[in-house]
This record gives structure tokens, C-alpha cells and sequence, in this order.
């Protein structure tokens, strides 16, 4: 009936004792299906799938440089895939109301049967590329596919002679000083070289408000708004003394309630 | 705000009152003494009103006042009452006053100090969870590992159970934790992970004796461990070195975690690790605390934790 004499399978794992078991149990439940190739990441996986043109490609889902269900896709419909994982929620209420077949680590003899029982059946199908429930699935599990926009959460900055990551939430505002831009916490202030039009389209703009040519504030940190003698709107920033003007075009930002 | 504020020697009275059931006492005496302490009372409320009323509204309120009392023609004492009030509002309000800021000064601060215990509570807790992929990835290697080498999976089985050991007990434990509980409960979940990631991974741990029995907070270690495992060390297929160190900067106790991973993403969301850490040092610290992340020049990424140098008490 097959073209195939003996089915073949590539086993993808990050971690060699993962690997050995998923082998040996698969020895055991089908002792005619070959082993061709290990990999120990989601691309070395692809390759060596598009290389050996195996019949089944065991995939872990969480391994370095490219996840398991990203390998899936690259690999939409050039094997049959069985996705292997220790604990992923989502995936397993994902796989169990889908065609994908999942093994839980540690794989045990009689899970194992069962799947190639499945696997003998499926091998006489073409396999199914599985679009839409792999995409649905990197969607929940956060692997590529569309995600909400992401913004800045922390900017790079020296501060002395270390480079130091500060995060958002730490800083009170940024304002523009010559050909920097200053970042200020509670504790300290540092240069960098971004300058503040870049930096309000990196921003997330819940956080971060706009309020000068030359200024931008986190708007938890904003303390109270005041007016001075020429009547244009100062903020006070909390755990810091320095005044912040809001230039006319801000001023809508601060209107009373 | 003064109305629910009774001076110190009404609140006595009024307990004094409850104390002594009115068993003996005839009712005409019990009658008395509660006029007598209805009137204490209302003198300690008109106390707390004077010491706090503008004198604008004091002066708005004489006048008033003035109108009925010429009325009846008693204006004379009336007169005498404010003359009275303004002496008692310049020689006791100001002490009065002060002292009811105080009071609400400290109640204010209880309570933040509370909110404080309460938020540092729940998010230790938070911080303690053992990750559940980690777990089964573990039980998974070991049961590999008996069939095929029994004695490595007795040490991998020995150096989960000292993680776990000493990873659970910290949510019930009310001591203070001390920096060498909390490398010993990352050494061991290195061990593990070196087992598992084999030469991907190469931990080297450096913790001077002495400073061993300084406090540091619970699970944070931990946290940047996993965290540099996770983002760092996980995702490069070479893998890399982790090191963890510690030192006293000015008295103060840094802890390093250091690895030479793929380095930080400055768009990564940090998720609840990193927030929570530094939300924990806040609360516990105030300020004295602090949480750094930054670049060493030859890549990777560095997270130190600072607090107050203390020594643990002995058999914390």
C-alpha cells in the first residue's frame, strides 16, 4: 500500500534525557518506525525535517530558537506532527478539543501505544496542515502571530560607567536637554541619546503623556497641576522638586472635571 | 472630624461607666454620673471644636450667638463665653490640634503599614509558586534517568527534594529568611537544571561564607535565577554560564545574578517577576531597597538586588 517501506519520524527535544525517553518508549510501542534524526531546537527541527522528509516529526513546544508550534508551521503539512510538553495549559485544552495529537513528559508505554496506533492510521492520509488551530494556538501561547503592540518597557541608559535598564514605571519624566534626553527617577537621572519624538511613539501612551515640545511625564507620577505668574500650567512631579511646563497646545491634557 | 474624637478623659469615664455594673448604686445617683459624663462629654467635643474652627466661623458664630442672647438679655455671659472660647483656642488649641493631626498622623500610618504587610504577604506567595513545567520537566528526567542511570537520578531525585524543601516551607515560615537559605534553594535548583540542560548550562555560584547569615528576603534570588535560566540561558542553543554572587557596596548587601544569555530585551513586558520584586522591596524596605538590571560589556545581562546589611538571628 505504502510507498514507504518502514515509517519514519524526527524527535526534536532541547533536552537530551527527553529525547532518549521519547525514543526508547517509542522503540518499545512500534518497533518498526525509524528514527532519523534528533534535534534539540525548533530549527535544526525544520531543517532536518525538510532534509529527511520523515512521516512524523515529534515536537517539543518549548525549545530555543524556534518554539514547537512555530516549527509546526514552518513545517504546515510536510509530516504528520505530535506535539510533546510537560505542562502547558493552554495548549492541552487546545490539542484536546483538536486533530493534533500531544504526549504529556514523562511519556508514558501506554499513551505512547495509543499515539501510534493514531499514527498508522493517519499515515495513510496526507497530513493536515492544521492552519488555523496552530495559529490560534501561537495567538494564546504568545508565539508570534498578531500580538497587541508592544511599547517601551524599559530604557536603556549609563548611568556612571554601567549601562542600566531602568523601567518604566521607575521614571518620573523625560525632557529634552541639548542633544539628550534626560531620563529622571526618584534616585537618580541619566543621559540618553533618544530624543523625545522617538520616544513618544515608543511610549506606551497610557503611561506616558506628552506635555512640552521638549517633555514627557509618567502620569502616575504626576503630583498636582498649578499655575504660575505668566498663568501657564505647572506640574509637580511626586519625589521631585523640578516644575514642569505644559505648553498651551498640552493644556487640554490638564482640565478640571 | 471632631465629633467622633472624645478627649482623653471622656473616654475613660465612658469605659468606667461600662465597668462598674450598677448593682448597688441607687438610680438617682446612676443619673447623675451620667449627666455628669454626658456633660465631659460634650465639654471635650466643644474642646476639639474650638481648637479646630477658623477663627473666622468662631467670630461668625459669636455674632450669631449674640442675637439670641440680647434677646433674652444675657448678652453679658454670652459675651464672657467668647471671651472665654478665644483664651481656651489660644492657649490650648494649637497643642490640641496638633495633637488630633497626630493622632490621625498614626492612625494613617498603622494603616498604610498594614496595607503594606498584607500586599508583601500575597505577593511572597506569588513570588513562591513553584512553576509546574519546571516540575513535571523534572520528575520527567529522573524517571529517564533511573532506567538508565540510576544513581545520577537518586542525586537529581535528593536535589529536588532540597528545593522543594526549602522552597515551600518559606510561605509558613515566619522567621526572616537568611542570603545562605536562599542560595542553597537556588544551588539546588541549578543542580537540577545542569542535570537537565547538561553542558548548556554552567552555574558557578560564589557566596562568601560570612555573608551567609545576612537577611534577604524570600524567593527573589530565585526569582532572577529563573528569570536569567528562562530569558537568558534557555532560549540560546549554546547556552551559557550563570553566576551568582554577593558583597557589601556601602553596608549595603548586593546580590548578583549574572549570566551571559541572549541579553535583555528592552520591549519584554517583565511580566510578574521583576514588578513583584521590586513591589516586595518597596513595601519591605521603604526605599532602602533596591532592584538594578543592567548590561555588562560583554553581553548578557546583569540583576543585583541591594538591601540593609542585617545579620539573621541565629536559628532563623
Amino acid at each position: 500500500m505504502h510507498a514507504k517501506p518502514a515509517p519514519t519520524a524526527v524527535v526534536a527535544d532541547d533536552e537530551r534525557l527527553m529525547r532518549e525517553q521519547l525514543v526508547g518508549r517509542l522503540k518499545e510501542a512500534w518497533p518498526e518506525l525509524m528514527i532519523v534524526g534528533e534535534a534539540g531546537n525548533g530549527r535544526e527541527a525544520v531543517a532536518m525535517v525538510q532534509s529527511l522528509e520523515p512521516d512524523i516529526v515529534f515536537l517539543d513546544i518549548n525549545m530555543p530558537e524556534m518554539d514547537g508550534i512555530k516549527a509546526a508551521r514552518a513545517l504546515a503539512g510536510q509530516a504528520h506532527v505530535v506535539f510533546v510538553t510537560a505542562y502547558d495549559q493552554y495548549a492541552i485544552s487546545a490539542f484536546d478539543h483538536g486533530a493534533i495529537d500531544y504526549l504529556l513528559k514523562p511519556v508514558e508505554s501506554e499513551r505512547v501505544a495509543l499515539t501510534c496506533r493514531r499514527l498508522r492510521e493517519r499515515l495513510t492520509q496526507e497530513p493536515d496542515p492544521m492552519n488555523d488551530l496552530l495559529e490560534q494556538l501561537s495567538q494564546r501561547l504568545g508565539s508570534g502571530g498578531v500580538k497587541p503592540r508592544e511599547y517601551m518597557r524599559w530604557v536603556q541608559a549609563s548611568v556612571g560607567a554601567n549601562i542600566r535598564m531602568i523601567p518604566t514605571s521607575d521614571i518620573l519624566f523625560f525632557r529634552a536637554e541639548d542633544k539628550y534626553t534626560r531620563v529622571q527617577t526618584e534616585s537618580f537621572e541619566a543621559l540618553i541619546r533618544t530624543p523625545i519624538k522617538e520616544l513618544i511613539d515608543a511610549l506606551d501612551p497610557n503611561e506616558f503623556w506628552q506635555i512640552h515640545r521638549s517633555t514627557v511625564v509618567r502620569v502616575d507620577a504626576v503630583a498636582q497641576v498649578s499655575r504660575n505668574f505668566r498663568g501657564n500650567q505647572m506640574v509637580h512631579v511626586k519625589g521631585c522638586e523640578e516644575k514642569l511646563e505644559v505648553s498651551r497646545s498640552f493644556n487640554h491634557l490638564f482640565k478640571q472635571m | 472630624m471632631n465629633t467622633d474624637q472624645p478627649g482623653p478623659g471622656a473616654g475613660n469615664a465612658a469605659e468606667r461607666e461600662k465597668g462598674t455594673p450598677a448593682l448597688q448604686a441607687s438610680d438617682t445617683r446612676q443619673t447623675l454620673r451620667d449627666i455628669g459624663s454626658a456633660l465631659v462629654v460634650l465639654w471635650w467635643r466643644f474642646f476639639d471644636w474650638l481648637a479646630l474652627v477658623s477663627w473666622k466661623t468662631l467670630l461668625i458664630v459669636s455674632l450669631l450667638g449674640l442675637i439670641p442672647a440680647s434677646i433674652v438679655k444675657s448678652h453679658q455671659p454670652f459675651l464672657l463665653l467668647v471671651f472665654a472660647s478665644v483664651i481656651i483656642k489660644v492657649v490650648a488649641g494649637g497643642k490640641r490640634r496638633a495633637e488630633l493631626t497626630a493622632s490621625q498622623a498614626t492612625k494613617r500610618a498603622e494603616t498604610e503599614q498594614l496595607e503594606r504587610t498584607v500586599l508583601e504577604a500575597r505577593m511572597e506567595a506569588l513570588q513562591a509558586q513553584i512553576e509546574p513545567h519546571f516540575l513535571f520537566n523534572t520528575l520527567a528526567s529522573i524517571d529517564q534517568l533511573i532506567q538508565t542511570d540510576p544513581p545520577r537520578a537518586s542525586r537529581m531525585q535528593q536535589s529536588l527534594i532540597r528545593y522543594l524543601r526549602s522552597a515551600m516551607p518559606q510561605m509558613r515560615d515566619g522567621g526572616r529568611p537568611s542570603l545562605g537559605q536562599q542560595v542553597n534553594l537556588s544551588s539546588a535548583f541549578l543542580e537540577i537544571m545542569a542535570v537537565r540542560m547538561e553542558e548548556r548550562l554552567e552555574p558557578v555560584v560564589n557566596v562568601p561564607e560570612g555573608l551567609k547569615s545576612a537577611v534577604f528576603p524570600s524567593m527573589m534570588l530565585q526569582t532572577l535565577v529563573e528569570n536569567a535560566i528562562k530569558h537568558g540561558l534557555e532560549p540560546k542553543s549554546a547556552g551559557g554560564r550563570l553566576e551568582i554572587n554577593a558583597e557589601i557596596v556601602d553596608g549595603q548587601l548586593a546580590v548578583h545574578v549574572r549570566d551571559n544569555g541572549m541579553g535583555f530585551m528592552p520591549k519584554t513586558d517583565d511580566g510578574v517577576g521583576l514588578a513583584n520584586i521590586r513591589e516586595r522591596l518597596k513595601a519591605l524596605y521603604n526605599g532602602r531597597a533596591e532592584l538594578i538590571i543592567s548590561v555588562p560589556p560583554e553581553g548578557g545581562t546583569c540583576a543585583t538586588i541591594k538591601v540593609p546589611y542585617e545579620i539573621a538571628p541565629p536559628g532563623a
